[in-house]
């Protein structure tokens, strides 16, 4: 089956000012065969110009990662003929949140300096000198240690997109790796620098990184369990941290969440000022929330007692009466 | 057939508050479609995705209480906020596939009297229409094609991902919403962040990041000839028209684009007044694109 590739390509060697453009290249597909398959018949037969990075061509090493048809893919792992037979099209794009260097080559060093900034290694407890764990232990980390560092979820994330300095879903799943190990002495100081600003509550949870990471290692629900990690160690003087504690407050009085208090408890007195002239605006087109006294939900014991029987809240009652 | 169509209806907490229009106009459509849509009095809050932050049992715990209040109506939940959707069915899709979580969730709701035992589905509006009730249904309903609007889909994030979770459309290459809009009569308009975040998430977190987002959204579709967008999230659509003005501001450009949620697009097309819409509570006006 011939199919046409339309591929971005880009060479800064040839000039300072030049600029990405997209070339053509029909290439006859056999059944089976992957995009990185493709990309080298492409550069045996037709031009060896072409630059893109490749190694193990099993989907283990992590170097082929681009955008196919608009989302990020590993070449190796994704088949021609079925994504061209879905989507119509076949168009190779560098990663996106990622500079490119030449073609589909992409800069990695600030997906390095984001992973380096977590340490990505084990700082145990007195230098423990047993580092056996159980499998149970090793299951809570499970997902995290799946990371071949392709970087589709950085490629994908949203915010990361708007705001470069966001430490990104690599090295959050990445941190919560070492934060969750059993053997790790600096969870908590681990903890408190992944809260401060461009950190894990900048999470937008768009889910980019879950559904197009090749891996599965679930990158959201990895922030997920260092944001409840951080906040069971207590570490909540910052808006993300304060902005659940409000939820989590309003549902257990009154069932629901109350948008007035959250914007009130999560801003804080000053910076709920600030939103003064937007809510009078808000007020005109009957837009400004109430404040819920009376409007419980039917049945609100049923929530209380399940606050009361549930998890961390039911663990600490029995750390107080023990 | 479309006339038999039943659910619990969970409407979210925003849109029974400040997008409390999305809410009415959803019971006025349904009513004129002939959807059966029954109250849930005790449902409390999804979480909105928050409750995951802080303790993952009880984020299921109070979920499965919701579908617990379904399962005794025996009816499927219908929700009207992609968020709510996403949460409950990532919940459900753990309960239902880990039976020692289940068993764990039910020792907790035995405790207030409960019990679920898996067998409610969560749906959203848009599923609805595009998959139980039928497009070719929905399209004999319209009185008033829409022929004038271009319409920018704006699916967001929590109706299409997680897939593996939800799995009524498809991420890559969705369709239920420019089908939606093609039945109403209108055109849909293609831009690449239809399936983006809004930014709501990090509103109150992250101002910059959240503004510009929702501003970029908002350009892009524009820049590819929409007149107005449409949405099937009330938190995306408090990103995208109430704090229209301060996206604006953030990136120094008047946009000034109508946003209508997914059951007023359909309201216009049965008939309904911009009064029955509650139009009047949106901050940027639709009235340019209905003359």
């Amino acid at each position: 089956m011939k199919i046409k590739f339309r591929i971005r390509r880009y060479n800064p060697a040839e000039s300072e000012e030049s600029a990405p453009y997209i070339q053509a290249y029909t290439v006859d597909v056999s059944e089976g065969m992957t995009v990185l398959e493709a990309l080298l018949k492409i550069a045996d037969e037709q031009d060896p110009t072409l630059a893109f990075r490749k190694s193990c061509r099993s989907a283990i090493c992590g170097s082929c990662a681009v955008t196919i048809n608009g989302f990020s893919r590993l070449a190796c792992s994704t088949q021609v003929i079925p994504e061209f037979k879905k989507m119509g099209d076949m168009v190779i794009e560098p990663l996106s949140n990622h500079a490119a260097l030449k073609d589909l080559m992409v800069d990695f060093s600030p997906f390095w300096k984001k992973i380096e900034k977590v340490t990505p290694y084990l700082t145990p407890k007195g230098g423990s000198e047993n580092a056996a764990i159980t499998t149970a232990e090793e299951t809570a980390i499970d997902s995290s240690q799946k990371c071949i560092m392709c970087g589709c979820c950085n490629s994908e994330c949203n915010a990361l997109e708007i705001d470069g300095k966001y430490i990104g879903p690599s090295a959050l799943a990445k941190a919560w790796r070492f934060v969750g190990d059993v053997r790790e002495g600096n969870s908590v100081k681990r903890l408190e620098r992944l809260s401060e600003e461009h950190g894990m509550w900048d999470c937008v949870r768009c889910v980019h990184c879950t559904q197009y990471c090749p891996k599965d290692v679930a990158p959201l629900k990895q922030i997920e369990m260092l944001r409840s990690a951080a906040m069971a160690k207590g570490i909540l003087d910052n808006p993300g941290a304060k902005h659940v504690e409000a939820l989590v407050e309003s549902v257990r009085k009154i069932g629901r969440l109350d948008e007035a208090a959250m914007t009130f408890k999560t801003l804080g007195f000053l910076r709920s000022l600030g939103m003064i002239p937007l809510g009078f605006k808000m007020q005109i087109h009957g837009k400004m929330p109430h404040i819920h006294l009376f409007s419980q939900i039917e049945k609100i014991d049923e929530v209380k007692r399940i606050y009361e029987e549930t998890g961390r809240e039911k663990e600490e009652k029995k750390e107080k009466k023990g | 057939m479309a006339a038999t169509l039943k659910y619990a209806y969970y409407p979210g907490c925003a849109s029974q508050e400040i997008t409390k229009e999305a809410n009415e106009t959803t019971r006025l459509v349904a009513k004129e479609l002939g959807i059966g849509l029954y109250d849930m009095p005790k449902a409390n809050c999804c979480g909105a995705g928050l409750l995951t932050d802080y303790d993952y049992d009880l984020y299921i715990a109070l979920n499965a209480r919701i579908f617990a209040e379904a399962e005794e109506m025996g009816m499927d939940i219908m929700t009207i906020c992609s968020t709510c959707l996403m949460v409950m069915s990532r919940a459900n899709a753990d309960l239902q596939k880990n039976t020692a979580l289940m068993a764990k969730t039910n020792e907790i709701l035995g405790r207030a009297g409960l019990r679920y035992t898996g067998g409610v589905k969560i749906k959203q509006l848009l599923w609805v229409l595009a998959g139980d009730y039928g497009l070719d249904n929905l399209r004999k309903k319209v009185v008033k094609p829409l022929d004038r609007l271009k319409v920018a889909p704006f699916y967001g994030c929590h109706s299409l991902r997680p897939s593996d979770a939800l799995g009524f459309d498809d991420p890559a290459k969705p369709w239920s919403m420019e089908a939606t809009i093609k039945a109403l009569g209108a055109d849909p308009v293609e831009y690449r962040g239809k399936t983006k975040c809004c930014g709501f998430q990090v509103d109150l977190v992250n101002e910059e990041t959240a503004e510009t987002m929702t501003a970029t959204r908002l350009l892009d579709g524009k820049a590819k000839g929409a007149n107005c967008f449409v949405t099937p999230c009330p938190f995306c659509h408090i990103n995208l028209d109430n704090y229209q003005n301060l996206a604006e501001k953030r990136v120094s450009k008047k946009i000034s684009m109508p946003v209508f949620h997914l059951a007023q697009l359909v309201g216009l097309s049965l008939g309904l007044s911009a009064e029955e819409l509650g139009l009047s509570r949106h901050m940027v006006s639709p009235e340019s694109v209905l003359k």
